[in-house]
């Protein structure tokens, strides 16, 4: 199912765009205030960051032909693709909401 | 406490006016006209910071209303270290 994987790719999209605005607070506080707090807060972003990159790289580009593999849904089924769906709703409702406390 | 005063004053986006307003509040108590003026910051930044700060239990207030004044609780003096250490790299 094309919609799945058009989900996850627009979610990670989301993920990345959210994760900028966090590591943009988080680094400009931890060069303000040089504290471990922040800079544990920062690597959080950073490394999520990194996650949601790759899986736009993944879904998106075919990178080493593993975009067609796992769009296909002959070698992934749907429930597959909604269990991987799921996880990343999950992931973007828990950055949305990190977000909204950060931004205060 | 101490992860809650690290969590508001270096976490979030306003942290460091809120750092600023903790400063101006420990020389001498004021409301939130005053502290808006003396910091140059809008009334309603002001307003939304100290409301944070309250929320969290690091301030209270004096209770009248608009002219209430505004002073660190017992329990953000029992970690004043903590915010000191916060303080110092502010300005």
């Amino acid at each position: 199912m094309a919609v799945l994987i058009d989900a996850m790719r627009v979610l990670s999209a989301l993920n990345v765009a959210l994760l900028i605005g966090l590591g943009y607070v988080w680094g400009r506080n931890f060069y303000r205030f040089r504290s471990k707090h922040t800079l544990g807060l920062l690597v959080f972003a950073v490394l999520l960051l990194a996650e949601n990159a790759l899986s736009i790289v993944f879904f998106v580009f075919n990178f080493e032909g593993l975009t067609a593999w796992v769009t296909d849904p002959s070698f992934v089924p749907t429930i597959a693709q909604q269990a991987m769906l799921t996880l990343r709703a999950l992931e973007f409702a828990g950055i949305a909401f990190l977000t909204w406390v950060t931004w205060d | 406490m101490e992860a809650v005063l690290w969590y508001v004053l270096t976490g979030t986006r306003g942290g460091t006016n809120r750092v600023r307003i903790l400063r101006a509040l420990d020389e001498r108590p004021r409301n939130a006209n005053q502290l808006a003026e003396d910091l140059e910051l809008d009334y309603k930044t002001v307003r939304h910071h100290l409301d944070v700060l309250e929320d969290n239990g690091v301030l209270q207030d004096s209770g009248d209303d608009y002219g209430a004044i505004y002073l660190p609780t017992d329990q953000a003096r029992h970690h004043w270290d903590t915010i000191e250490e916060i303080m110092e790299q502010v300005e």
